[in-house]
C-alpha cells in the first residue's frame, strides 16, 4: 500500500488581493508521479509555490510525512527534503553548472557526491559544461540542471514545474527519460500542461480549475474518459 | 459610491467651519507673528499637498520636488526685482513659474519616471543637486548662497492681505486637487500606485499618467515657491535645497498620505514645531535638534502608521462606524450554511 | 606629465573612497533589493567615530577599527529595526532609509556638534616621496592600496568561498536560493553589516584626506556613491570598482581642467546611464 507522503488539504492562497487558490485538495504517494493539470492561469503553479512556502497559504494544511509545514519557511521546508524546479527553472546564470550545483549541495558528504555522481550519470550534458555560465545553455540543458540541482540532495519529494515547456520533442523525450529514472529514488509532483507527456508518465493525476481540485483519480482513468479531459483540459 | 450630495457631507462641514475660522483670524486676532506663521503653514501645505499627488495618490517617491519650488521663488524673485514691483508683474511671475516648471517637470518625468522606484529617486536627488549647483555658481542671476532682498507689492505690505490671498489661493488648490484626484484620471493614479503593473496591463499608458501627476505637482509647487519668496521678500538657494523637499516628505507622511488633508495637517504640525522648538531652543539647547525628533516619528510613522494622522483616524473612524452598524444589525435568519 | 600623474593619483584615491562607500551599497542592493539610502549615515558615523577614537589614543590604526566596529554595530542595529520591518516595499523603504540618514546626521551634532572639524593625516602616512619631478602624496597611495587590498579580500570571498557563492546566487535570484534551503534572511544580515562597515572605514580614511568633516558630508558623499552603483551595475561588485576609479578620474580631471562642470560631470553620466542603460555600464545584462 502506498503511503500518503504529501497531502494538501483545502488550501487557499492569497496573492495580494487575489484569492487564486480556493480550495485545492491533493494528495501524493511515495514513488508515484503525481501529475497536476488544468488549464492556463487555474492556480498549478500558485498550488507548487504553496507547498515550497514561496507563496504561503492563507487556510487550510500542507503536511508532509505526518509534519505540518505550512507555516514554515521556505528554505525549512526545502530542508526537510522537498526540491522546486520552478517553471523558470531558477537558474543563476551567471553562476557555471558547478556552482550552480554547488549552491544547492548542502553537505559534502560521500553520500551526496555518490548522489552527484548518480546525478550527472542522468545528465550527462552537466558533466560536459560543468564551467560553462548556467546563462548560456540550452533550454533542454537548463531543465536539466534544474532538476539535477532540486534532486542532488536527499529530496524525498520533487516539485517540478511544466519541465517540457518551450522544448523540442526530442528534448521532452529526454527529459521525460530522466523524470522516469528519478522516479526510482523519489516521489515526484508534476504540472504539465502536455498532457501527452503527462498522461505517459503520470501515475496519478489531480485536475484543479479556478483554484478548487474537481477530479483526482489514476491517470489511466484519464486517458480513457474524453468528457472530462474535453471539460478541463480542452482536449479530445 | 455614495449618492447622497457630497457637498453638505460632515466631513465638508467642519472644513468649512475651518475656512471660516482662518478667515475671520486675523481681524479677531492682531498678532503680526501668529500672521506670518500661518501664512507660512499655508503656504507648505501648498506645497505639500502637491507633493501628496506624486506620493499620496500616485506612488512615486520624488527627491526632487525641491527644484519646482525653487524655480517658482525665484522667478518670482527676478522678476518683482526687475520689472516694476506691482500686482500684474507678480501673477505674471506666477505664470512664468508655473510654465517653466511644468515645462521642466514634463521632460524630467518623461526620461526617468519609466525607471524603477529606486533609480526614480536618486535620478530626482542627483537633478536637484544639479540645479542646486547651478544656482549657486551663476551668480549673476541669482546671487548664490548669499541670495537678494527685493520689494513686494504694495498691496502685500499688508500682512493681513497677503495672508487671504494666500489662503484663497489654498482653497483653490485644494477644491482643484480634491477634483482632479476623483477624476477618471485620478482614479488611474491611483490603479498606477496600488498596482503598475496591472493598471499597464489593463490597457492604460502608465508613463503617460505618471508624467501628468508629476506635471501637476510641479507646477503646484512652483507656485507654493513663488508665495514663498513674496512672504520673506528674499530669495537665496535655500530654495532648492534638499530640506524643501524632506520638509514636504514630512508633512505629507506625518500628516497622512493619498488624502490631501493630511499634508495641510502634517505643515501646521511641523511648521508651527519649527517655530516654537527653534524658539525653546534659545534657551534649551537640547531643542535645537529637535528635527530629531521628527525624523524619528517619521520613521515610526512609514512602519507603523503609513496612513499618518489623518488616514489613522480615518481609519479609527470607520472601524467606530462599522463597529456600531455591527450592533444594530438584527439577524434576520438564521446563517446560512456555507456551501463546500 | 607630472600634472597628469599627480591627477590620476588624486582621482584614483578619491575613486577608492568611494568604491569603498559604493561596494556595500551595491551588494546591499544586490543581493536584498533594498536601496540604503542612509548610507551616508554609515559614512560619516564611521568618519566621526574613527577620527574622535584616532584622536583620544594617538592610533590611526585603532582609529580604523573603530571605525568597522561603529559600522557593524549600526548596521545590525539599521538591518533588524528599519530594514528588516520594510521588507519589499520599495516605497517605504526609501522612505525611511531617507529618514534614518536624516536622524543619524542630527545625531552626529548631538554627539559631536554641529561644527567642521579639522583632521590631520597621522604622522606615518604624512607627508609626499618625490620621483624626479612628480611629488606622490603618502596618503593617496596609501588609500589606493588599501583599497585594493579590499577588494581583492572581497573578490576572493565572493568567488572563492561557499558564502560568497551564496550572496552572488542571492543576488541573482534570492527565491531560489530559499528553495535550495539557505536562510537568506541570515545572510542579508551578514552582507548589510559588511557594507555598513566598508562605508565607516570609507568614512574615516576619508577625514584625512579631505583635511576636515561635519555631519552634511555623509549626504554628499552618498550620492557620488549612487552614481557609481548606477553607473556600475547594481548589485556588480566588481562594476562599482571600475565606476568608482571612473568617477574618481573623472572628477579629478574635470576640476582642474573644467572646474565649472566637475560637480555636474557625475550626475550628468549618471542620468544618462540610467535613461539608456539602466542595468549599468559593466554588467552584462542579467540573462
Amino acid at each position: 500500500m502506498m503511503t500518503s507522503l504529501l497531502k494538501l488539504d483545502n488550501i487557499h492562497t492569497h496573492i495580494g488581493q487575489y484569492h487564486i487558490l480556493q480550495g485545492v485538495h491533493f494528495e501524493a504517494k511515495e514513488g508515484e508521479v503525481s501529475v497536476l493539470l488544468g488549464r492556463n492561469g487555474a492556480g498549478k503553479t500558485t498550488t507548487l509555490k504553496t507547498i515550497i512556502g514561496l507563496t504561503p497559504a492563507s487556510s487550510g494544511t500542507v503536511t508532509f510525512i505526518n509534519g505540518d509545514i505550512t507555516k514554515k519557511p521556505t528554505y525549512d521546508i526545502a530542508n526537510l527534503g522537498i526540491g522546486y524546479v520552478p517553471e523558470d527553472q531558477g537558474i543563476f546564470a551567471q553562476l557555471s553548472v558547478e556552482e550552480n550545483i554547488k549552491v544547492a549541495m548542502r553537505k559534502e558528504t560521500d553520500e551526496s557526491k555518490e548522489k552527484l555522481e548518480y546525478v550527472l550519470n542522468l545528465f550527462p550534458d552537466l558533466k560536459k559544461f560543468w564551467k560553462k555560465a548556467g546563462g548560456n545553455l540550452s533550454g533542454g540543458q537548463k531543465q536539466m540542471l534544474a532538476m539535477a540541482r532540486a534532486f542532488v540532495n536527499d529530496s524525498k519529494l520533487l516539485l517540478i514545474d511544466e519541465p517540457s515547456k518551450g522544448l523540442a520533442p526530442i528534448v521532452i523525450e529526454k527529459v521525460m527519460e530522466a523524470i522516469i529514472e528519478m522516479k526510482k529514488r523519489t516521489t515526484i509532483v508534476l504540472v504539465e500542461q502536455n498532457f501527452i507527456m503527462a498522461s505517459k508518465i503520470g501515475d496519478s493525476f489531480t485536475l484543479i480549475d479556478d483554484g478548487k481540485t474537481v477530479h483526482h483519480g489514476q491517470m489511466k482513468e484519464l486517458i480513457a474518459d474524453d468528457e472530462l479531459k474535453h471539460k478541463y483540459l480542452g482536449i479530445g | 459610491m455614495m449618492n447622497k450630495p457630497l457637498l453638505l457631507s460632515r466631513s465638508n462641514i467642519i472644513l468649512f467651519i475651518i475656512l471660516l475660522a482662518l478667515i475671520a483670524f486675523p481681524f479677531v486676532m492682531d498678532s503680526r507673528t501668529l500672521t506670518i506663521l500661518i501664512t507660512q503653514i499655508l503656504i507648505f501645505g501648498i506645497l505639500a499637498m502637491s507633493y501628496d499627488i506624486l506620493l499620496g495618490y500616485t506612488g512615486i517617491v520624488s527627491f526632487g520636488h525641491a527644484m519646482f519650488f525653487g524655480i517658482g521663488a525665484y522667478c518670482t524673485a527676478i522678476m518683482l526685482n526687475d520689472f516694476e514691483s506691482t500686482i500684474g508683474t507678480f501673477i505674471g511671475s506666477i505664470i512664468v513659474g508655473m510654465i517653466i516648471a511644468g515645462i521642466l517637470s514634463f521632460i524630467v518625468g518623461l526620461l526617468t519616471l519609466r525607471l524603477k522606484s529606486h533609480f526614480f529617486a536618486m535620478l530626482t536627488m542627483a537633478i536637484s543637486g544639479l540645479l542646486l549647483v547651478v544656482a549657486e555658481k551663476w551668480r549673476d542671476v541669482t546671487r548664490g548662497n548669499d541670495g537678494f532682498t527685493f520689494k513686494a507689492p504694495e498691496v502685500f505690505k499688508d500682512r493681513v492681505m497677503f495672508y487671504l490671498v494666500v489662503l484663497a489661493l489654498l482653497v483653490i488648490v485644494f477644491i482643484a486637487l480634491k477634483r482632479f484626484v476623483s477624476s477618471p484620471l485620478g482614479r488611474v493614479l491611483i490603479a498606477v500606485r496600488e498596482n503598475e503593473q496591472r493598471t499597464k496591463s489593463l490597457g492604460f499608458k502608465t508613463l503617460y499618467y505618471k508624467v501628468i501627476a508629476s506635471v501637476v505637482a510641479g507646477v503646484i509647487a512652483s507656485l507654493a515657491g513663488s508665495l514663498y519668496a513674496v512672504s520673506l521678500r528674499f530669495v537665496n538657494t535655500s530654495v532648492l535645497t534638499m530640506e524643501v523637499t524632506l520638509d514636504a516628505l514630512l508633512m505629507t507622511i506625518i500628516g497622512g498620505v493619498g488624502t490631501l488633508i493630511g499634508p495641510l495637517i502634517g505643515s501646521v504640525v511641523i511648521e508651527s514645531a519649527q517655530h516654537y522648538l527653534s524658539g525653546l531652543a534659545r534657551d534649551f539647547p537640547i531643542f535645537e535638534r529637535w528635527i530629531i525628533f521628527f525624523g524619528i516619528i517619521y520613521i515610526l510613522a512609514v512602519i507603523f502608521f503609513p496612513k499618518g494622522i489623518v488616514g489613522t483616524l480615518q481609519m479609527k473612524y470607520f472601524q467606530w462606524k462599522n463597529k456600531k452598524n455591527q450592533l444594530n444589525v438584527v439577524p434576520l435568519s438564521k446563517n446560512k450554511e456555507s456551501s463546500k | 606629465m607630472d600634472l597628469i600623474i599627480s591627477l590620476v593619483i588624486n582621482g584614483l584615491a578619491t575613486g577608492m573612497l568611494i568604491f569603498l562607500l559604493a561596494a556595500g551599497l551595491t551588494l546591499i542592493f544586490g543581493l536584498m533589493d533594498v536601496l540604503n539610502f542612509a548610507h551616508g549615515g554609515l559614512f560619516v558615523w564611521g568618519a566621526y567615530a574613527g577620527i574622535f577614537s584616532y584622536a583620544y589614543t594617538g592610533s590611526f590604526t585603532l582609529g580604523i577599527i573603530a571605525a568597522i566596529i561603529t559600522g557593524l554595530i549600526l548596521g545590525f542595529i539599521m538591518e533588524k529595526l528599519i530594514i528588516k520591518p520594510v521588507y519589499g516595499n520599495h516605497v517605504q523603504q526609501i522612505l525611511i532609509t531617507l529618514g534614518t540618514m536624516l536622524v543619524l546626521q542630527e545625531m552626529i551634532k548631538v554627539f559631536f556638534g554641529p561644527n567642521v572639524v579639522a583632521v590631520k593625516v597621522p604622522e606615518l602616512l604624512a607627508g609626499s616621496w618625490q620621483v624626479g619631478d612628480i611629488i606622490i602624496i603618502k596618503y593617496r597611495i596609501f588609500i589606493i592600496i588599501f583599497g585594493f587590498i579590499v577588494f581583492g579580500l572581497f573578490h576572493y570571498i565572493l568567488t572563492r568561498t561557499k558564502i560568497g557563492l551564496i550572496v552572488r546566487a542571492g543576488v541573482m535570484n534570492k527565491e531560489m536560493v530559499q528553495a535550495l534551503g539557505i536562510n537568506i534572511k541570515r545572510i542579508f544580515l551578514f552582507v548589510f553589516m559588511t557594507g555598513a562597515a566598508l562605508a565607516a572605514v570609507a568614512g574615516v580614511l576619508m577625514a584625512p584626506y579631505s583635511g576636515a568633516i561635519y555631519a552634511e558630508l555623509g549626504m554628499e558623499y552618498a550620492i557620488l556613491a549612487f552614481i557609481v552603483v548606477v553607473i556600475g551595475g547594481m548589485g556588480s561588485f566588481q562594476g562599482s570598482l571600475f565606476a568608482a576609479i571612473l568617477v574618481g578620474l573623472a572628477g579629478s580631471f574635470m576640476a582642474y581642467y573644467v572646474p565649472y562642470l566637475s560637480l555636474a560631470v557625475n550626475m550628468i553620466i549618471m542620468a544618462v546611464v540610467l535613461i539608456f542603460r539602466p542595468q549599468g555600464l559593466f554588467t552584462a545584462a542579467k540573462g
